[in-house]
């Protein structure tokens, strides 16, 4: 077959045509997902009654709009809890090779940490960690 | 070194003129500046030495343009007028009241330093960067100083030469990258081996520009408007010496270094020309606006002046040399009576005028004369210069030479029709208490007069000293 | 090198001043003081004096033309901040951040004029583009700032997304992010390589965004209208001006002029007449000073375009001189607007009754955009029209450009007659007599520029 004897080349040549297999499996994985999508449609019961259709919150009935204002220091916070967070990211690879680094990865590591303590000094000075106003 | 001092003296006088806040002194010092000028300009028609004719410095070496002047027998001839011109229009303007005088002389003083650098520089670049600085003064001349509807009418004005302008400046690149040492040296751009496709190309780029400073017809829609809203001191300058740029630049520019499309298109050129030339004094007939008659008038002389250089005959071109400069004085005259009529009856239409001759009859006399001028009677300077057109026009093309030439009686009916409508009959409202003009106006008249007579009578020198430019553009036009 | 460095930390530094600096108006002057010293380090940098030797393993390629850029871009900031600086204090409560935001601004110009990897490529727009979404942004009590914002980060964001969509494509079809090995990638090929030239594809539309050429320029007019026009005045003219270097980094010549699977002169020039043409004609129709230089900026940016399209000798230098004369007029032109109570036309009615020396500088300035000879912006077309005559080939080009060149004097001149010719009583804040004469300085170097080019056209040759 072609499409066989093309999907067993792939790993030898750097061609587009060897780009098949991912194109195959972007057909199935989309097919599978409409498929499965129109298939539920179609096939479940369908009763709708306004307390089926109703935002679902434990239990409790809803009351008042999600749209209200919040204290921007719940953002802040989160924010900054994502930035710093990300930092513990960048340690892990260095933790992996920290002996074959050497010191220059040392001293990069340093100056990374340092930025970050940098940061972390602004953030303090400017109050974005004060929660009583 | 004299061109240099040619720019160089208006420039300088109009930055000092921007200081003065008095009045009076912002108009003494325009008079004596002009007068330094015209002194120069004076010196550079007699002088002999070659070397005071010329000047030379390094400028843009890195584009290949240098600071060159050049002082040839027409633009002796044009600065000459640009020097007279400018002591004429200040003196005979002296009474009139200008606001921010200092501002307004000094931006006239910039207007006569492009003029002045159009004509003498011998660099392309240099010529457009003059060209320019002719028009910004202006510009801002007309609009500041000008009539009811001036700042539409003359932004109309701005941007129609702004656009030729940039047209001519393709142009020129276009010729600058086709030199051999990528230069804008007139004699660079003279020894240009152009193919025929790129010598119509460039033409038209040039001849729009031109076309529209001059203007030919259809490009002339701004310029009734723009000298009708303009003081009149700017379009004694528009008219007399700014449209003269045009027809310059078609015989310092276009003929050498496109002779091939010259002999291509001159009938084209020359049929724009005839018509615009009938169609301009048949609207001039109808007008009711001394300015705007002097206008349609003076569009009229100018597409003759335009089709006999297309015609490429010597008699033809050095009719053209002989009558830019006539046509520079004869209008320039009738601007300064048309502005002390204005001054003193303060209207400028005919069916408010009549009668003037008996109240003011000086001035009559003196505008008559320029009447005969501008109609071109013999023994006045255009007779000469007309005569020698026609005469080149017709050894071109009979028929052109015989529909322009209705043109004479078409000039004949509008200028005696303005000088009966202004000067005869009873006088009205507006000319009952009318008195003569001002000793200054009527010396300046004078003066032209003189100048229209003598001009008139003894062509020779104006001939001589223009005879080496007309002789080398046609030897360049008829080796094709 | 010196100036990616030392712009980073001395944004820091910046940065810290809000925490130690408590005099505000003092921060101006920091900030002046900063951008001198970058200015300075820079210069020294371009004739070979670096503070840092650091290997870079060629992700970034330090040359001549780029320090050049520099030095205008550092220099522009410079006069922007001098001339502005008061006007920046004025517009919100973090000025020190503000000023801030401009060094990391201009952090990405250095990287983008020094690119020599399309992921440096990539940061370095993000780092140009990020603290720009926030200063458009910074009025934050405005509806119309805040709308500004948000599309200006969408759709910046979304182009950036295209960028990378693009780098990706050229790295699957070379395999390399380098610039030099995808340069001779794209000279070598000898069949067409769809990856390649569909990357190349993206990142032009990704770029002609960011430089807001048409049909990418929606964003421009209300992100410039909409911004602080403190900042606005910044975004139209440096950051403009960077992200044009980087455009000519990318489509250097060996890359557009062997593939020749796509006409890359035509796929120009078609920017090059939309852009002028929309450009142009909606700058006709604007009632507002501020809206109307929004539109004459995507104008001017068709001008540039014309670098690209050329691609030789002269477009590099012309685009530099463009950069200068351009910027240097419209931070002028700002600097004035700020201080002006009305934005709109009729608001300049009588300015050079009122206020004479701002008008006849201001007057400098928009002939200098015109294009008017004597004038730095003459030669700054100039060079950009030689340049397309100079390939010998679509001269149409050149003279439609020329035609457009005529209406946007059109434009431009409104602005000169409501000031000098139509009467009013304009309105302007306290005038110093410090921003008069920063304003003179200003305007002489665009006259003198504009009658002694060389002055500036020597830097290149040496």
């Amino acid at each position: 077959m072609h499409i066989t004897g093309l999907l067993l080349d792939a790993p030898q040549a750097n061609t587009a045509a060897n780009y098949l297999p991912i194109a195959l499996q972007l057909l199935f994985a989309l097919g599978f997902v409409a498929t499965m999508m129109i298939v539920t449609h179609l096939l479940g019961p369908k009763r709708k009654t306004a307390d089926k259709l109703a935002t679902f919150t434990s239990g409790i009935e809803t009351h008042g709009n999600a749209r209200t204002p919040m204290a921007i220091k719940y953002f802040l916070v989160a924010i900054l809890f994502v930035l710093f967070d990300v930092e513990v990211i960048f340690f892990y690879p260095y933790a992996v090779n920290f002996r074959a680094l050497g010191w220059s990865g040392f001293y990069s590591v340093l100056m990374f940490v340092g930025f970050f303590i940098v940061g972390f000094f602004y953030i303090i000075k400017k109050g974005a960690l004060v929660w009583e106003d | 070194m004299i061109p240099v001092l040619l720019i160089l003296i208006p420039i300088v006088a109009g930055l000092v003129s921007f200081f003065l806040k008095n009045e009076k002194a912002a108009k003494g010092w325009s008079v004596i500046a002009s007068l330094v000028t015209l002194a120069v300009s004076l010196a550079g028609v007699y002088e002999q030495n070659a070397a005071a004719l010329h000047a030379d410095a390094a400028w843009l070496p890195t584009l290949g343009s240098r600071f060159t002047l050049h002082l040839d027998g027409m633009a002796k001839m044009l600065t000459l007028l640009t020097g007279i011109s400018m002591p004429l229009v200040v003196v005979s303007t002296i009474k009139n009241d200008y606001r921010n005088a200092g501002n307004f002389y000094g931006l006239l003083l910039w207007l006569q330093a492009g003029l002045m650098g159009v004509f003498v520089s011998a660099d392309c670049l240099l010529f457009y960067f003059f060209w320019e600085l002719a028009l910004i003064p202006a510009y801002f001349l007309c609009s500041g100083w000008g009539g009811e509807k001036r700042i539409p009418v003359t932004f109309k004005f701005f941007v129609y030469t702004f656009l030729g302008s940039l047209l001519m400046l393709v142009g020129i690149l276009f010729l600058y990258f086709k030199t051999p040492d990528h230069s804008f040296a007139i004699a660079s751009f003279y020894k240009l081996n152009l193919t025929p496709a790129e010598q119509s190309f460039g033409f038209w780029l040039f001849f729009i520009a031109f076309a529209i400073k001059m203007p030919v017809f259809p490009f002339h829609t701004w310029q009734p408007d723009t000298y009708e809203q303009s003081p009149t001191a700017v379009t004694m300058l528009l008219s007399g010496v700014m449209v003269k740029m045009g027809l310059y630049g078609v015989i310092r520019w276009i003929l050498p270094v496109f002779p091939a499309a010259v002999v291509r298109f001159d009938h084209i050129v020359i049929i724009l020309c005839v018509i615009g030339i009938l169609y301009a004094s048949l609207i001039a007939i109808k007008q009711d606006d001394i300015k705007r008659l002097v206008a349609y008038s003076s569009i009229a002389h100018i597409g003759l002046m335009c089709a006999a250089i297309f015609s490429s005959q010597q008699v033809g071109m050095q009719g053209v040399m002989v009558q830019m400069f006539n046509h520079g004085v004869n209008v320039i005259g009738l601007w300064i009576v048309v502005d002390a009529i204005e001054q003193n009856q303060g209207t400028r239409k005919f069916s408010e005028l009549g009668g003037l001759a008996q109240k003011a009859p000086g001035l009559a006399i003196l505008f008559v004369i320029m009447a005969f001028a501008n109609i071109a009677l013999p023994l006045t300077n255009a007779f000469v210069g007309e005569f020698m057109m026609f005469n080149g026009l017709f050894r071109y093309n009979g028929w052109m030479a015989g529909i322009a030439g209705i043109s004479i009686i078409l000039a004949a009916v509008y200028t005696l029709g303005m000088v009966q409508k202004i000067f005869y009959g009873n006088t009205v409202a507006a000319t009952e208490n009318a008195v003569d003009s001002d000793f200054s106006v009527k010396l300046m008249l004078a003066i032209l007069v003189v100048v229209i007579v003598v001009l008139g009578v003894y062509p020779q020198p104006m001939l001589q000293l223009t005879n080496d430019t007309v002789h080398s553009v046609l030897t360049k036009i008829h080796s094709f | 090198m010196n100036a990616i460095i030392l712009s980073a930390v001395l944004g820091v530094v910046m940065m810290f001043s809000s925490v130690f600096v408590k005099n505000k108006s003092a921060l101006k002057h920091i900030a002046a003081a900063g951008l001198l010293v970058l200015l300075i380090a820079n210069i020294a940098d371009t004739y070979g004096c670096s503070l840092f030797k650091i290997d870079l393993h060629n992700m970034l390629r330090f040359d001549k033309f780029g320090l050049f850029f520099n030095t205008i871009g550092i220099g522009a900031t410079l006069i922007y901040v001098v001339l502005s600086g008061r006007d920046i204090e004025k517009s919100g409560n973090y000025v020190a951040e503000y000023f801030a935001l401009i060094f990391f601004v201009l952090c990405g110009l250095t990287l983008l004029t020094s690119f020599g990897n399309l992921l440096m490529l990539f940061i370095g727009i993000e780092i140009l583009s990020i603290p720009l979404y926030i200063l458009t942004g910074s009025d934050k009590r405005n509806l119309k700032s805040n709308e500004a914002a948000i599309k200006y980060f969408l759709m910046g964001s979304f182009s950036t997304g295209i960028m990378l969509m693009g780098i990706a494509l050229i790295y699957g079809g070379t395999g390399s992010f380098q610039l030099e090995v995808v340069r001779s990638v794209f000279a070598s090929y000898k069949g067409v390589s769809f990856l390649e030239i569909a990357g190349l594809l993206f990142l032009l539309v990704a770029m002609a965004f960011k430089v807001s050429a048409a049909p990418f320029h929606f964003w421009t007019p209300d992100v410039y209208d909409g911004a602080p026009s403190v900042f606005t005045s910044f975004m139209a003219t440096v950051v403009k001006a960077a992200a044009f270097v980087a455009f000519i980094r990318l489509f250097d010549a060996r890359v557009t002029e062997t593939s020749a699977a796509v006409d890359w002169k035509m796929l120009f020039s078609i920017l090059i007449i939309s852009t002028l043409l929309i450009g142009n004609i909606t700058a006709v129709f604007q009632q507002s000073v501020k809206r109307m230089l929004a539109y004459s900026s995507i104008a001017q940016a068709g001008f540039m375009l014309f670098a690209l399209f050329s691609l030789n000798d002269m477009a590099k230098e012309g685009l530099l001189l463009y950069a200068a004369a351009y910027s240097l007029a419209t931070i002028g032109i700002f600097a004035i607007l700020i201080k002006m109570k009305d934005v709109s036309f009729e608001g300049y009615n009588g300015l050079a009754k009122t206020q004479p020396l701002l008008a006849a500088t201001n007057t400098i300035f928009l002939l200098s955009l015109a294009g008017i000879p004597l004038t730095a912006g003459f030669f700054a077309k100039y060079y950009m029209l030689a340049s397309v005559i100079k390939t010998g080939s679509y001269t149409w080009l050149v003279i439609f450009a020329v035609l457009f060149a005529a209406v946007s004097a059109y434009y431009y001149f409104r602005v000169i007659q409501a000031m000098y010719f139509k009467n009013g009583e304009a309105q302007t804040d306290t005038i110093t007599p410090g921003f008069k004469a920063g304003m003179v300085i200003v305007a002489a170097i665009i006259v003198i520029v504009g009658i002694l080019p060389q002055t500036i056209l020597n830097w290149f040759y040496f």
